[in-house]
């Protein structure tokens, strides 16, 4: 046995101590670099791995009908995508056997889903890139019927989209948006801060099967849905009213026509019909000038339905009563005009007309001198507070005021001041025109237009949207009364007016054959804007109806307007079952001798 | 042959120490209570029972996480079908769709009405035929692009047909073609809630 030279066990005790410790340092000095220093680079870069975030659309909330009824809601589209670099034929399990579908094949059943060729579809599905789309926007039950087809490479992102379930009934009031999501036009815009909901967040981490990791941190945000506008239209008698309406248009070869129906003792439109009918589902199909509607946006001299405020204005000033004598002349000219001569829309000798007759056949010469006894300027006021020149306030984007000219202009120019009465020189919409006889029709009460009953949440309470106008008294309600009596006899009496009449109801209006100035010549042309608006019951006003033809081409009177007032306020009434009048007119003479 | 390190000189036989001198200890003081048994014991099968109880928490957390995500998969589903349904409804309940299948079945807006008060039971109005009224419009005029479904109408005639057969079948008027149909009117929100019948009046809407 040999034994080893012996040595110092305590030198090299310490060595060994010392390199422990240093080790032991290194390795520290590591730790606290890995847990302190970079702690917090290394975990983010870690949490980025893991930690997948991705956004809530919120969805966009339903505009409805005075009935709850949808005609605005969002649902979920779908963009089916590929990555190309992985495309490949599969295995698909057919009756419990697994069969394998080529690339070409899978394009044709795809092709023959999303409506294009087979070519088509292959091109965006061969290559080496990670991202293709392969068609997008695709409805829910597409997007079921493709993944039926168990295709591994196909991927599905989700996108909200806008649909419109009746088409074109409100077309023009709704608005619609672009394929980003974008409110464009209408109630779509006007109420955006009310429909528009806010997306939210979701992070989470996922494990290499995608699956979250259980207690793993979940940062949340919850996507908040748009509230619900709910209007005053009736969508089944705006879906009537736009029938009627393109039917005749069409019939009348005539531009473009409105209607519009105004609940009287609230002001509610209930129907706001334009024809040519618009999608919203699809207004790239439209002109962007029928994307709108007419009934607010534009204005036109209505004409003879403006002999109405001139007779309600002589009344209520105290000029004449529904049976004061006028002679109307064929022509008469306008004094100090320079020769500027009026005449009625056919030729006639002087004719003994009441006020009631001057509306009833609506001549031009008995309307001026009517007009005539009210001092100008108090003719200016009572256009005013009939709404002419000011805002509606229904709460549709880009509603127009019209035009009446500054009192300065009516001042300096007599024409202006004298064909006014008669509907010329001024501009109304169809929805001011129509506001124009409810006041009448509501004792003499003007009210503000209303569109949008208002925003409601997701706990059915309504917040009104539109700011409220003060009601405006036009005329005494006995003048509001006698002027009822004059618009029935139009009805009753008429040689037009009589078209509009509804068997079993008593009903007033009056017509209207506009002029229309042709802007090559600055002349009236050929043309005219013909309308007839009315009320019924006359003896309890519950509705207005206003119907417009712009540009009539068969028929040059208002006789193409009143098959569509006569169509539409039967069916107002008969929807809101207003039982037939029981009393009669009043005794009113048209005529004198 | 094996070396032995040696840390220092082999000591004589008389450099040995004496023999140790051999006393007993008592060992009570070092040997464990049963009580501190007991206490060691519980935390042990303690720590083990949090281990395990830790470990099928987890286990259950983490299925109930699988199934969390099968039934987000499942809800997702199922909002798709009701969005497809939904879509379904829509069309078929849309005014355009019913005016079609109004249509189809020979039905036809009439442009003359007639009105009847119950009271005196007069008459407003001449009864006329819908077919000879003037102003007609039965065809559908408003487009509708969203109408993704339309109610399956086959010829007046044969779903009469069909309707006779299928209330003997069954002892209910159902026709394969009208379902649909009335399905519609029964989904589709009415634009007056309720009708008040009020004596010797006519039928009235509560708001008039």
């Amino acid at each position: 046995m040999t034994y080893l030279t012996p040595g110092d066990p305590k030198r090299r005790l310490r060595k060994i101590q010392i390199s422990v410790v240093a080790i032991a340092v290194l390795f520290g000095a590591r730790l606290i670099d890995l847990q302190i220093i970079e702690a917090d680079a290394i975990n983010a870069k870690s949490y980025s791995n893991r930690a997948v975030s991705r956004v809530l659309p919120s969805l966009r909330g339903d505009i409805t009908d005075g009935a709850n009824k949808v005609l605005a809601h969002t649902v979920f589209k779908y963009d089916v995508n590929a990555a190309p670099d992985i495309v490949a034929p599969f295995d698909r399990t057919v009756n419990g056997q697994k069969v394998l579908i080529s690339v070409e094949q899978a394009a044709t059943e795809l092709a023959a889903l999303f409506g294009q060729t087979q070519p088509e579809v292959l091109a965006k599905l061969i290559g080496t890139g990670k991202y293709s789309q392969v068609a997008k926007a695709v409805d829910a039950s597409v997007y079921r019927q493709i993944k039926k087809l168990d295709i591994p490479w196909l991927f599905y992102d989700p996108r909200p989209a806008r649909i419109y379930p009746n088409g074109a009934v409100a077309g023009g009031i709704l608005g619609f948006l672009d394929p980003d999501g974008l409110p464009l036009e209408g109630i779509e815009v006007a109420q955006n801060a009310c429909l528009a909901g806010k997306d939210g967040e979701e992070t989470f981490e996922k494990g290499v099967d995608g699956i979250k990791i259980p207690s793993s941190a979940i940062t949340t945000k919850a996507a908040v849905p748009g509230k619900k506008i709910k209007l005053t239209i009736n969508a089944d008698l705006q879906y009537f009213a736009q029938q009627i309406l393109t039917a005749n248009v069409a019939k009348l070869r005539a531009d473009w026509g409105t209607a519009v129906v105004i609940e009287v003792k609230t002001g509610k439109i209930l129907v706001a019909a334009d024809a040519p009918s618009y999608d919203p589902n699809e207004p790239s199909k439209s002109s962007v000038e029928n994307r709108g509607s007419r009934v607010f946006r534009t204005s036109f001299e209505p004409g003879s339905t403006m002999k109405m405020v001139t007779a309600a204005t002589a009344i209520d000033a105290g000029k004449v009563t529904p049976e004061s004598h006028f002679i109307a002349p064929f022509g008469m000219t306008i004094p100090h005009s320079n020769g500027y001569r009026v005449t009625d829309s056919h030729v006639h000798g002087n004719e003994k007309l009441t006020v009631a007759g001057v509306l009833r056949d609506s001549s031009n010469t008995g309307a001026m001198q009517i007009g005539n006894l009210v001092p100008w300027q108090t003719r200016y006021t009572y256009m005013q507070r009939f709404g002419v020149g000011s805002m509606p306030g229904s709460g549709f984007p880009g509603e127009s005021a019209g035009l009446l000219n500054t009192k300065t202009t009516w001042g300096n120019d007599v024409v202006k001041r004298y064909v006014s009465t008669f509907g010329q020189g001024v501009s109304v919409t169809p929805l001011q025109s129509a506001m124009m006889y409810q006041a009448v029709a509501n004792k003499g009460v003007r009210l503000q237009p209303q569109l949008i009953e208002g925003c409601i949440d997701s706990s059915g309470n309504l917040t009104k949207v539109t700011k409220d106008k003060a009601p405006v008294r036009v005329v005494t309600e006995a003048s509001a009364k006698s002027t009822l009596d004059i618009l029935e006899k139009v009805v009753e009496e008429g040689g037009i007016g009589k078209h509009a009449a509804v068997p079993g109801y008593r009903v007033g209006g009056k017509t209207g054959t506009a002029q229309i100035i042709d802007p090559n010549t600055g002349r009236y042309g050929n043309l005219h804007a013909i309308s007839f608006i009315g009320l019924a019951p006359v003896d309890d006003p519950q509705f207005v109806v206003a119907v417009t033809a712009y540009k009539s081409r068969t028929v040059s009177n208002s006789l193409g307007a009143t098959p569509i007032f006569k169509a539409i306020m039967s069916q107002v009434l008969r929807t809101y079952r207003v039982p037939p009048s029981t009393t009669k007119s009043a005794n009113i003479k048209t005529e004198w001798k | 042959m094996s070396t032995v390190r040696l840390t220092q000189a082999p000591r004589s036989a008389r450099q040995l120490p004496d023999r140790a001198s051999l006393r007993s200890i008592n060992l009570s003081g070092l040997t464990s209570s049963p009580s501190s048994r007991v206490v060691v014991a519980t935390i042990t099968l303690g720590a083990v029972a949090i281990a395990i109880f830790q470990l099928l928490l987890h286990i259950a957390t983490s299925s109930s996480v699988y199934e969390l995500s099968h039934l987000q998969t499942e809800k997702r589903e199922l909002t798709t079908t009701t969005q497809i349904l939904g879509q379904q409804v829509d069309s078929l309940a849309s005014q355009q769709n019913l005016a079609n299948a109004a249509e189809k079945l020979g039905m036809i807006s009439n442009a003359n009405p007639v009105f009847l008060r119950l009271e005196d039971q007069k008459v407003f109005g001449k009864p006329k035929a819908a077919l000879t009224a003037d102003g007609r419009v039965s065809r559908n005029l408003v487009p509708n692009s969203a109408m993704i479904r339309t109610s399956v109408i086959a010829d007046p005639t044969s779903t009469l047909a069909a309707d006779a057969t299928n209330t003997v079948a069954t002892g209910t008027p159902q026709a394969a073609g009208f379902v649909a149909v009335k399905a519609n009117v029964a989904n589709t929100p009415s634009a007056v809630s309720s009708v008040v019948s009020t004596s010797g009046g006519i039928p009235a809407s509560p708001t008039h």
